[in-house]
């Protein structure tokens, strides 16, 4: 067993641990207040080749995996900029198009993910159905006439819309007389495709949307892996990426907070001593030090299980890291705050502003209770819940 | 043009430093051994000069087998190969020693140009690019904070207290610099990956024909009798404004020579 990265690894760590300091969680908080993205930052790391570490290098990206991209996501987050399309871009869209697209897809988005020059977002979710892709009730139906495929249907929570080129869209097509998921990707502005912000409570530069799709005409081209059949293993491809590069991130959120937490309580004086010196301070930091240690090894070992190929055993991983990281996270940004006192509530000490952030990592993309019911069903054999 | 480019591995300044009990020199044991950072100018300012020219970088180091993560990390940034001097003899030597054999291993290479970080963050004695420069016979350039090569002819604005200096010299020479002479870039992804199969060239002593007698701890022509740790820091003084703070403050800072 090796806990070690290895040298190529630990100076991917480093260098993008490097980058990020230089913008910091100030920017973050400006960029998001303004209502502007974090376009310099993404552009940067993308020339640096750090957005598509994870993505095949015969189409220009750097040939690691989910390893790598996790190191990129946790680094980026541990300097305060937490960037989500990471998630969505190269770790869900590139996975599901490298694994799945067929060679002209593969040809067409990869070497733009793989520089970040082309961003993707996912949308699954709707209003109805959650993220359950068998109730999804976005539907695409075949001209039979053309061949082409028309989408119509409603997505939420669909994260940085506005900022991405195309939509990696999951809808579903009869097949038979059953209606089987599907992944469609399409470029933002085809007609018939509208999106609007949904106000959230998150300060972040990336937004959330609401997605409005009207009899929208996609080429049969645009039906990822060139047949129904794809579908669902193609989803499936995405989701442990997904979780593992959440995790990733939320693990480095939890290590900025507890840093900025520490930084301050070991020299913040009242009464004559730092307040870290009092046992009823530090030993909520240590706590929440361990929680995020705890799951920093566990995205680890999913990461590694990913990467070698044991999906099985990869999907129990990253259910299991995204639990753990988002918990960890969550209580390291609420002890970060408390230790803080009312500084910790204000924008200057940048721990308060990570509060939306964290705490909507318990959430999505897959919440607490059901990585629960994951866990109590699949690995604890309970009966089926619901 | 064939540029080398000398890397030194240091603790990090930005951390805790100390020396070692036993023998008064760097505890590298302990500390977070990086590039030091005025070197990484240095790389930056080679590889630009490669972009625009042409030709070659290599990266020159003298230090212990762990300066091989130093050697990686600035391979990284894109240089073509480099030389690591590593030999058991050459712990504690002297700048002098030093100057010796970084001269051997640099005779091998014919480079055009020479390129340093103007100092170290652990020695601090700016000492080393002019003996080199002394031993090969060839010209100094130091403390540049811009470099221009024109063919044969080297530019440099030699950065001073008052302003700068411009100074010019023909290639082959030694140039140092300062961390206002660029922006060092941030290993890419892909340069990480392809480190690790640039050329390492290891010589030792024997290879670069310098006796052990002449370098290390023994044949130092400077040492360290004694070390320990800074003073804690001391309270300072308050200043009781009524009404004349001010006056007190410029005061204070007129004594201490800092208007």
């Amino acid at each position: 067993m090796d806990f070690d990265l290895t040298p190529e690894q630990a100076l991917l760590r480093d260098s993008v641990a490097a980058l990020g300091k230089r913008y910091g969680h100030r920017y973050y908080v400006e960029q998001a207040k303004a209502g502007k993205n974090t376009d310099e930052l993404w552009r940067e790391a993308g020339d640096l080749g750090y957005l598509g570490v994870n993505l095949p290098v015969e189409y220009g990206g750097g040939g690691g995996g989910i390893t790598e991209l996790a190191i990129v996501c946790e680094e980026l987050a541990a300097a305060g900029c937490a960037l989500l399309l990471l998630v969505v871009s190269p770790a869900i869209a590139g996975t599901i198009i490298a694994k799945h697209g067929t060679a002209d897809q593969r040809a067409q988005y990869l070497p733009g993910l793989a520089d970040g020059s082309r961003r993707i977002c996912f949308a699954i979710t709707e209003p109805d159905a959650g993220s359950n892709f068998h109730k999804l009730s976005t539907v695409a139906r075949q001209d039979e006439a053309t061949g082409d495929y028309l989408i119509t249907g409603r997505k939420v929570y669909i994260s940085g819309v506005d900022a991405c080129d195309d939509v990696l869209l999951v809808a579903r097509v009869s097949k038979g007389d059953r209606l089987e998921p599907a992944l469609f990707v399409l470029p933002t502005d085809t007609p018939g495709f509208s999106y609007r912000p949904i106000e959230m409570e998150i300060l972040s530069p990336e937004r959330q949307f609401e997605l409005v799709l009207d009899d929208v005409r996609v080429p049969a081209s645009a039906l990822v892996g060139g047949s129904t059949e794809a579908g669902l293993p193609a989803l499936f491809a995405g989701l442990n990426p997904e979780r593992i590069t959440v995790a990733a991130m939320a693990s480095g959120t939890g290590r900025y907070a507890l840093g900025k937490a520490s930084a301050y309580t070991a020299q913040r004086t009242v009464w004559g001593r730092p307040i870290g010196a009092h046992q009823g301070v530090a030993h909520q930091l240590a706590h929440a030090h361990i929680q995020v240690e705890l799951a920093r090894l566990a995205v680890s070992k999913a990461a590694s299980l990913y990467d070698s190929g044991r999906d099985l055993e990869a999907g129990v991983a990253a259910n299991t890291a995204k639990y753990a990281a988002a918990e960890a996270s969550a209580l390291a940004v609420d002890t970060a705050i408390q230790v803080h006192g009312g500084n910790g509530m204000t924008t200057e000490y940048g721990v308060a502003t990570l509060l939306g952030g964290s705490r909507a990592a318990r959430i999505a993309p897959v919440s607490r209770e059901m990585i629960l019911n994951y866990v109590s069903q699949h690995v604890l054999r309970q009966p089926k819940s619901y | 043009m064939k540029i080398v480019v000398l890397v030194k591995q240091v603790p990090d300044s930005g951390a805790e430093r100390s020396l070692r009990a036993d023998d008064n020199t760097v505890d590298r044991a302990t500390a977070n051994n990086v590039i030091n950072e005025m070197d990484e100018y240095a790389i930056e300012e080679a590889l630009r000069l490669k972009e625009a020219h042409g030709g070659e970088v290599v990266i020159l180091t003298m230090g212990p087998d762990k300066a091989t993560d130093s050697i990686r990390k600035a391979l990284s940034m894109g240089p073509d190969a480099a030389v690591h001097v590593v030999d058991d003899a050459l712990h504690g030597s002297c700048a002098i020693a030093t100057s010796k054999v970084l001269a051997a291993a640099l005779a091998q290479q014919n480079a055009d140009l020479i390129i340093a970080g103007a100092e170290s963050t652990d020695g601090r004695v700016q000492v080393l690019p002019h003996m080199l420069a002394e031993r090969l016979g060839i010209a100094a350039l130091t403390g540049a904070r811009k470099l221009t090569v024109d063919g044969s002819t080297l530019t440099v604005e030699r950065q001073t207290d008052e302003g700068y200096e411009v100074v010019t010299a023909s290639t082959p020479a030694v140039v140092s610099v300062w961390d206002t002479i660029n922006d060092p870039r941030y290993p890419s992804f892909k340069g990480i990956m392809a480190a690790k199969k640039k050329p390492v060239q290891t010589l030792s002593l024997a290879d670069l024909g310098v006796a052990a007698s002449e370098v290390g701890l023994d044949g130092a022509t400077s040492a360290v009798l004694e070390h320990g740790k800074r003073p804690p820091r001391t309270g300072g003084n308050t200043v009781e404004d009524s009404g004349d703070g001010g006056v007190k403050l410029v005061e204070f800072l007129a004594t201490e020579k800092f208007v």
